[in-house]
């Protein structure tokens, strides 16, 4: 994939696609949220043929579409993802949380929560990917954990008061 | 004095009036603010209630824009970073010497040529030299080339020029503002700035860590307390040891720029950067005669601005040359930086405060309308003007014979 980005300092960042059909595609993510797509002339990069505005919203939902989220292409419909009721969450822990310094056996998050935690993120971008319960969590670390709905408001009360 | 609420109102009425008209005609705002600025104040006239010379709130009005000034140079410090610099790459690094060498040389050039004393003819080439990073970017956004080839190398440059903008006025407000005539008078006063403001910037590298912990505070209006109490009392200071103050909030935006509130610093302050920004035009164009404007200070704008635009366009195409560009990309580089604006009147009103000729308030407030206004218009019409250009100069021909020259040797290869 020919991908490259580039810092535009005072307007934002940009990010240049050339697809492997030839076509060449930016994108131009503006600091003030608006995202902006432009689309180039095959014989003449650097003439934009037609360009899109989307704000923040439209963007997501947009880039949803792309990922292959809310549509699944054909080709990835044999691929069963239950994704239902299982969401994928992302924590900071906050420097007041009480779990902070705990380890994942101590908290004993699987058997009072649920979810399982897929991966902790130090501050330091260290990474551990499904921990062990010996982890101690880290303070300003990230958490990303998988469960459902009811599971994840549990281990967020666990993150918060501790043991409790 | 019991009217000054309602003068400043009036003011900043004007100011929001003219923008709006700005607005509804596509033009880039600052030209219409010292515009409305110029046509009111002293010589104006006072209908009832509606003073518009400005008398009791002159003073009040032109700090609002020396604060606006303190506003513009604490955000471009904290916009700027060194990695970011150092990121850019080589080509830019190229681009932008080549265009501070061609057109800070031709600025000096016509200040002597103009027949100024030394010092006019160093703040006339710093007038000449910047663009006005606020009027590029805009226009970059309003017509749509952020995703151009050239775009890079326009903010690049723009970049370039800032530190070259924060470097120079260091040794102007130094020269211009000590007072002293003696040569040795002058050097000390230099020096005595020059370690200071590296003393500033390497005590406030150290204290990063400590500013960390000290600007973590919950209350939105504390933090802003906080960041404001340190901005001023620095630049304040700074003007005490004449360093110009806009250099003091330069520097306060360098070293909090390392700091992890960064992004929470620049959202407090983007609505204060507007608001006293435009007070500032505003400000500039009151203490305009437009009286004044006719005879010299207009013959030398336009030979500055005639200068000036040669100057760009041709540091335009070499800039774009040397990175690979194509040459229509090229000219679009110099037809986008020649938009003049904030810099160019905090140098002209630098010379005021130091006391030179007073022709270069009125010949820099000319040399701005014009470039505010026709920088952007050439922008926009880059592509006719190219046409146009490359009729009598076959930039294009000249370019294909080019790629063509380079391909022959490795074709002979095979």
């Amino acid at each position: 994939m020919n991908f490259r980005e580039c810092d535009l300092p005072g307007i934002g960042r940009k990010f240049v696609l050339e697809t492997r059909s030839g076509d060449k595609l930016a994108i131009i993510v503006h600091d003030d949220g608006r995202r902006e797509l432009y689309h180039f002339e095959y014989d003449d990069p650097d003439q934009s043929i037609s360009m899109v505005t989307l704000d923040d919203e439209e963007a997501r939902y947009i880039s949803a579409i792309i990922g292959g989220v809310t549509y699944k292409p054909r080709s990835l419909e044999s691929i069963e993802v239950a994704l239902d009721d299982l969401i994928i969450e992302w924590y900071r822990l906050e420097p007041g949380f009480s779990c902070v310094g705990r380890t994942i056996g101590e908290l004993d998050i699987r058997a009072r929560s649920g979810v399982t935690i897929i991966a902790v993120i130090e501050k330091n971008h260290t990474k551990h990917i499904s921990p062990g319960p010996d982890l101690r969590l880290p303070p300003d670390c990230i958490i990303i954990a998988a469960g459902e709905r009811e599971q994840h408001k549990q281990f967020r009360h666990i993150l918060r008061n501790g043991c409790g | 004095m019991n009217h000054i609420v309602f003068e400043v109102g009036l003011a900043i009425a004007l100011v929001a009036l003219s923008g709006l008209l700005a607005e509804k005609f596509r033009f880039s705002v600052i030209p219409f603010y010292i515009l409305v600025g110029m046509a009111v104040g002293p010589h104006a006239f006072q209908i009832w209630h509606l003073d518009f010379r400005f008398i009791e709130s002159a003073a009040l009005i032109e700090f609002m824009g020396r604060i606006g000034v303190l506003f513009l140079l604490f955000y471009l410090g904290l916009e700027f970073s060194v990695g970011r610099l150092v990121k850019a790459g080589k080509s830019i690094v190229t681009g932008g010497t080549i265009y501070i060498l061609i057109n800070f040389s031709l600025g000096l050039v016509l200040g002597w040529g103009l027949g100024f004393p030394l010092e006019e003819i160093l703040v006339v080439a710093g007038i000449t030299t910047i663009s006005s990073s606020a009027i590029v970017a805009k226009v970059l956004v309003d017509l749509k080339r952020t995703a151009n080839p050239e775009t890079e190398m326009i903010l690049g440059i723009i970049m370039f020029e800032d530190v070259f903008l924060a470097v120079y006025i260091s040794i102007l407000s130094g020269l211009v503002l000590s007072g002293s005539s003696s040569l040795g008078g002058v050097l000390l006063s230099a020096l005595i700035a020059l370690v200071y403001m590296l003393g500033l910037l390497i005590v406030g590298r150290k204290l990063v860590p400590l500013l960390n912990k000290a600007l973590n505070i919950r209350s939105g209006e504390l933090f802003a307390l906080v960041i404001f109490a340190i901005l001023f009392l620095v630049a304040g200071f700074s003007e005490t040891i004449h360093v110009a103050e806009a250099i003091g909030a330069l520097l306060v935006g360098l070293v909090l720029a390392e700091t992890e509130h960064v992004k929470r610093i620049e959202k407090l302050i983007i609505p204060f950067r507007d608001f006293f920004g435009a007070i500032f035009f505003f400000s500039f164009g009151l203490t305009i005669d437009p009286r004044t404007l006719g005879g010299n200070a207009l013959w030398y704008s336009l030979a500055a601005v005639v200068v000036t635009l040669l100057g760009n366009f041709i540091a335009g195409i070499l800039a774009g040359r040397s990175a690979g560009l194509s040459p229509r990309a090229s000219s679009n580089i110099g037809l986008t930086i020649v938009s003049r604006g904030e810099f160019s009147i905090i140098m002209a009103n630098l010379g005021k405060a130091g006391g030179l000729l007073a022709i270069l308030q009125p010949f820099a407030a000319m040399y701005v309308l014009i470039l505010a206004i026709l920088g952007p218009l050439l922008t926009k019409e880059s592509k006719w003007i190219y046409r146009t250009l490359d009729k009598v100069f076959k930039f294009e021909s000249r370019h294909v014979k080019r790629k063509a020259q380079k391909r022959t040797p490795a074709s002979e290869e095979q």
